[in-house]
């Protein structure tokens, strides 16, 4: 069991989405870091962010930032409370429906996610298959 | 946490009359050459008091981002209060784009995504009207846009564009021809199918999908030897704008995402380029949703009804006279071979796999495109 949010819980993320082979094909053309916020929450006292530099289907580099606002402007940011990221981990909440419905906000060119769905998913879905402990 | 969305439906005879009710100042109509030429723009026209009316009628099948461009150009400082997309579902999703373009000048074009909050429709009133039944564009908040520069159908969508009056009036679409009826009717099939097994399937969209499987077989069955009659017409009609809704509320899926890239690679029509995949995406997908799958079937026309969906939709199919091969559909073997890894590059980036209710990975894709050739 590996405790969400911390460092521990994204090298095991990253070292997970590299084995993904789904992902890496989804996401092959793909140019962009995300940043994953964690806004405060229940149990959670301040904010958190997950910075990851994908390129082409890989991780280069992932870097995990105590205080939110120490983290790199990325092309897009991915925002909710740690609430809700409890649910996207879960698999109760679509990581797409979560921006649909106002649970998560998405920050950056719209269009371009909207052509990596797939991706996004596997993302998510990569996330889900850790063995978390919240 | 989730929504049902829909225009207000009007629906049946003289439903087109509806239009003398709604307050109009300046109205644009968004259609195509057919549609004017035909006499069915008049028709309409003949219900709208508003002084000032200006038309587009020349929107192409799968219109291109260029073209509603240049339509929205054209348009200049005409500042219609009431948009109107009249026709099939090209002409009605032009609209969609336009009515965004011309509330959002500020965006670029793909800038509208369902992601955001955009604004749209503060100043306009947005009617559609089908001429056809089958895309049940009027019921959805998505459109479909040819991007000639990279050779794709770019899905775009927002629940602002969702028309808020859908006028179903079966006189629009009793003289349909046959081969835009064909394609149509599997077109609204393939989204009542894929709504009702989707990831993101609810009680709304299920049962809208259910009893648009029902209307659209049973009414396309009687059609058969009476296609000008208005009560099957309007089965159809309703059935087809039902499964709009359905899969507006829900998701499209895997033959859509496989539809649209082989349909912009292989330029054929959008219903046959869906329907074609659909039996292969059912057997694909059965292992997920075979319960599902089975109960849908149940709401097949018994004239149609086999033991499984997927022998009931090759059996529709072979009724509306469509092809279950690529060959069939007039494409030479070698050249969709060579071109294949394109459609399922651009598949892979549709969001009708997001929704599937199996999931999918480029072997299983590259697998169904090799099966759609006869062995
Ligand atoms: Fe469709």
């Amino acid at each position: 069991m590996v405790k969400f949010p911390s460092k521990e819980w994204m090298d095991l993320y990253v070292e997970r989405l590299k084995s993904n082979d789904i992902y890496k094909d989804s996401a092959r053309d793909w140019e962009g870091d995300i940043t994953f916020v964690c806004r405060a929450d229940g149990p959670l006292k301040n904010d958190i962010a997950m910075w990851l530099d994908l390129y082409h289907g890989e991780c280069r580099d992932a870097r995990y930032f105590q205080n939110a606002s120490d983290a790199p402007k990325s092309a897009f940011r991915y925002i909710g409370p740690f609430g809700n990221w409890v649910k996207l981990i879960q698999g109760q909440i679509d990581p797409l429906q979560g921006v649909l419905t106002g649970k998560f906000k998405l920050e950056g060119p719209m269009m371009k996610i909207m052509r990596y769905t797939k991706a996004a998913k596997e993302l998510v879905r990569t996330a889900s298959k850790i063995d978390t402990e919240f | 946490m989730w929504f049902y969305r829909s225009p207000t439906v009007v629906y049946g005879d003289d439903a087109l009359s509806f239009l003398e009710s709604i307050d109009m100042k300046a109205v644009l109509i968004v259609t195509d050459r057919n549609i004017s030429k035909s006499g069915i723009l008049e028709k309409v026209k003949a219900h709208i008091f508003s002084p000032s009316v200006e038309t587009i009628d020349y929107i192409k099948e799968e219109p291109s981002v260029d073209e509603i461009n240049d339509a929205v150009e054209k348009i200049g400082n005409f500042k219609p209060d009431t948009i109107i997309g009249l026709g099939g579902g090209s002409s009605m999703d032009a609209a969609k784009v336009i009515l965004f373009r011309l509330s959002r000048p500020d965006l670029d074009f793909f800038d509208l995504t369902p992601l955001s909050y955009l604004g749209i429709k503060k100043n306009h009133k947005f009617i559609a009207i089908p001429t056809t039944a089958g895309t049940g564009s009027e019921c959805s908040w998505a459109a479909v846009v040819t991007d000639r520069n990279d050779g794709r159908k770019a899905e775009m969508a927002s629940p602002e564009i969702m028309p808020d009056f859908a006028i179903l009036d079966p006189s629009m679409v009793s003289g349909m021809p046959a081969e835009v009826r064909r394609n149509t009717a599997t077109d609204a099939l393939t989204h009542a199918i894929e709504a009702y097994v989707s990831t993101w399937k609810n009680p709304y969209s299920d049962s809208l999908a259910r009893e648009a499987v029902m209307l659209i077989t049973s009414g396309c069955a009687k059609l058969h030897d009476d296609p000008e009659n208005m009560e099957y017409n309007s089965m159809v009609q309703i059935g087809a704008s039902m499964a709009g809704s359905a899969f507006s509320n829900s998701q499209i899926g895997l033959a859509h995402a496989l539809g649209h890239a082989f349909g912009a690679v292989f330029h054929k029509p959008h219903g046959l380029s869906v329907g074609i995949f659909l039996p292969r995406v059912i057997e694909f997908n059965d292992v997920s949703c075979h319960d599902r799958y089975e109960e849908i079937n149940s709401f097949f026309s018994t004239d149609l009804r086999k033991e499984n969906l997927e022998e009931s939709v090759k059996s529709f199919l072979k009724f509306m006279g469509l092809p279950l091969y690529v060959e069939d559909a007039g494409i030479d073997v070698d050249e969709y071979m060579t071109r294949k890894k394109v459609v399922a590059d651009l598949c892979f980036e549709s969001t009708g796999i997001i929704g599937n209710p199996r999931d999918v990975s480029r072997s299983d894709i590259d697998k169904i495109l090799s099966d759609m050739i006869h062995k």
